[in-house]
């Protein structure tokens, strides 16, 4: 039997699933690129600088989105997800589900209509955090450039919208349809998200000074709740102390058993955050191992040598609340042996990573391993492959490599009966 | 867990981890603790242990048997269980530090006269099999005098108004101990407990 479509499905608009779709069509394959959000760019755009280089997510991003804008093969379907998959390797039929966006393509981004509508919604790009007009840009780095309508803010002023956009780019009828697509291989790069951290009961997450480590990127984010400066959530102050709880989640039978590979960098990035702000602050990391591996390990170094930042070996047994409701650490030093409670301003949860695909499993058989990281071992031959997170916990330069690999899976996996 | 460890006079022993996997309730999963300190931070006498369980699994590893065998931590342990459940490489670490409780005992490394909670468990464990009830009076007057006849008076003394106290609310009795019906039949079952027990220990 002959291929009959050598078309790439790539699910998931994320770093992993933008490199893979790049990396696809710029070889010459017709690509499809999934998102189920209004605007790409996944997890990483949400960042506010990567480790260990501290530099802005919005410099790579920016490079992808070029290449894609370059590349007529491309394909990109945002607010799309997968209904229904069928079929086999070569002839996969993929029913996608757009739901509606209430604007067109002749959006020029003005933001007229988010003068004309008075709903306010939650916040997704800054998780929950603050409230934005329900017409809106995604964000400033959006890619598609383009607005979003709530369907609350359509249904309480949809004609006030339609009315104050100039441009003609309103569409009240939009319904978001459903649509088959003929696809020879399927790049499953759904990606992950932040363990919940209501989960970790000892750790005392409904107080409004314990963050997890995601809302702290939005917090040190110039475009975030705070405009960037971090700040008690509670009452806007400054935080003097602060604490960075390490496998909040992860490493535990309880809740995630692996290691989520990234959090420690990732707070060691939040110290740095906060020593570049606050020049007299004071940060405690909670550990039970760092593990900045290879070349990272310089960067551990780094903060290692500031005299502020404080690296505590215990892994804490809880989190409560004093009498001005001020979070207090409180645990077993594994060092002096001495049982400590600490109270801090603020207290940030690296929460681990586990796969989207706990909240939404694929429509589709495909193999995962214990802990629901989708891992087909025969990609190339079954043209079903896993890229980035959804493939296991990564950092970003690991996904770029991971997509890179399924990339050219997927190539195999269409020419290889044609 | 009535076997004697291989060496019960080594200060040293190198193989008493081993021999704690292989015969210690629990302690087969000792090797899963990787040190976080959870249980010793989630203890709530934790301040009260000279060693806490978090350390003392460092110590067995490292095979300092005496100084394990010394520590006051099993003693201070009330089973409240929040190290089991929130010990995250699911180690049941109360299994463990009863365990080792036990052997400090049989071994000889701690003295019962010394240990309050082993000799109010002797009197609790004489009741409850005597009568199949723990009795009121008798088992605190047991655990009493189990430090000496001064020492028992002094006690006894000491706890008067609170005995008083109960029996006016008729929550302490006068008369002969209640007894449960068919004592022969848990006499049947606490035999068959030994019996399995011996036959788990001579499989070790």
């Amino acid at each position: 039997m002959g291929v009959e479509s050598q078309t790439i499905l790539v699910v998931g608009g994320g770093i992993a699933g933008i490199t893979a779709a790049v990396e696809a069509a710029e070889t010459g394959y017709e690509v499809v690129l999934l998102e189920k959000e209004p605007s790409l760019g996944g997890r990483v755009t949400k960042l506010n600088r990567y480790f260990p280089k501290l530099c802005h997510p919005t410099c790579g991003l920016e490079i992808n989105y070029q290449r894609i804008k370059k590349t007529p093969r491309i394909n990109v379907m945002t607010m799309s997800t997968v209904a229904a998959v069928s079929g086999e390797k070569g002839n996969f039929t993929v029913s996608v589900k757009r739901a509606p966006r209430f604007v067109n393509a002749n959006c020029t981004a003005c933001g007229e209509c988010t003068k004309a509508t008075s709903i306010e919604i939650s916040n997704d790009f800054n998780y929950g955090l603050d409230t934005l007009k329900g017409a809106y840009l995604p964000h400033e780095h959006a890619f598609p450039m383009r607005y979003v309508i709530a369907p609350e803010a359509i249904k309480a002023d949809g004609e006030a919208i339609k009315a104050a956009c100039k441009y003609d780019a309103i569409d009240l009828d939009d319904a978001g349809e459903t649509f088959d697509l003929n696809i020879g291989a399927i790049i499953w790069a759904t990606g992950w998200q932040p363990y919940d951290a209501n989960k970790l009961t000892m750790y005392g997450y409904e107080m409004a000074d314990v963050i997890n480590n995601v809302e702290m990127e939005r917090l040190a984010s110039h475009d975030g709740p705070t405009k960037g400066k971090i700040l008690r959530p509670s009452n806007g102050e400054e935080p003097k102390k602060i604490a960075l709880v390490q496998c909040a989640g992860s490493r535990d039978y309880n809740h995630l058993p692996y290691c989520s590979r990234i959090c420690c960098l990732g707070s060691l990035k939040h110290a740095a955050y906060i020593r570049e702000q606050y020049a007299d602050a004071e940060v405690d990391i909670y550990y039970i191992d760092i593990r900045a591996h290879d070349k990272l390990e310089s960067f551990y170094v780094k903060l290692k040598n500031d005299p502020q930042v404080n690296f505590i070996k215990s892994k804490p047994a809880r989190i409560e609340a004093d009498e001005n409701g001020n979070p207090v650490i409180c645990g077993e030093d594994t060092i002096s042996r001495d049982v400590y409670a600490t109270p801090y301003d603020l207290v940030v949860l690296a929460t681990g990573m586990e796969p989207s695909t706990v909240c939404g499993k694929p429509p589709v058989e495909i193999e995962e391993d214990e802990y629901g990281f989708l891992v087909p071992k025969a990609g190339e031959v079954d043209g079903q492959i896993s890229a980035g997170v959804a493939s296991g916990p990564l950092d970003v330069s690991m996904s770029v490599q991971s997509a890179t690999a399924a990339a050219l899976k997927a190539i195999q996996a269409v020419r290889s009966n044609s | 867990m009535n076997a004697v460890s291989p060496t019960p006079t080594k200060k040293y022993d190198l193989s008493f981890a081993r021999w704690v996997r292989d015969n210690i309730d629990g302690g087969d999963r000792m090797n899963m603790c990787m040190q976080c300190g959870v249980c010793s931070g989630s203890c709530p006498l934790s301040d009260q242990m000279d060693l806490g369980p978090r350390k003392i699994f460092m110590m067995v590893r490292a095979g300092m048997k005496e100084a394990v065998l010394k520590s006051n931590s099993f003693f201070q342990c009330v089973s409240c269980y929040n190290c089991v459940v929130r010990c995250p490489r699911e180690v049941p670490v109360k299994y463990i530090l009863h365990g080792l409780g036990r052997l400090a005992i049989q071994e000889g490394y701690q003295d019962k006269k010394d240990v309050a909670n082993a000799r109010f468990a002797d009197a609790f464990w004489w009741s409850v099999t005597t009568f199949g009830k723990t009795d009121e009076r008798l088992v605190p007057t047991l655990y009493f005098f189990s430090a000496g006849f001064v020492e028992g008076i002094k006690k006894s003394l000491a706890n008067l108004k609170i005995a008083l106290g109960m029996l006016k609310t008729k929550r302490m009795h006068i008369g002969m101990p209640h007894k449960t019906k068919n004592r022969g039949e848990l006499k049947a079952i606490l035999e068959k407990a030994v019996e399995i027990q011996a036959r788990h220990e001579g499989g070790a």
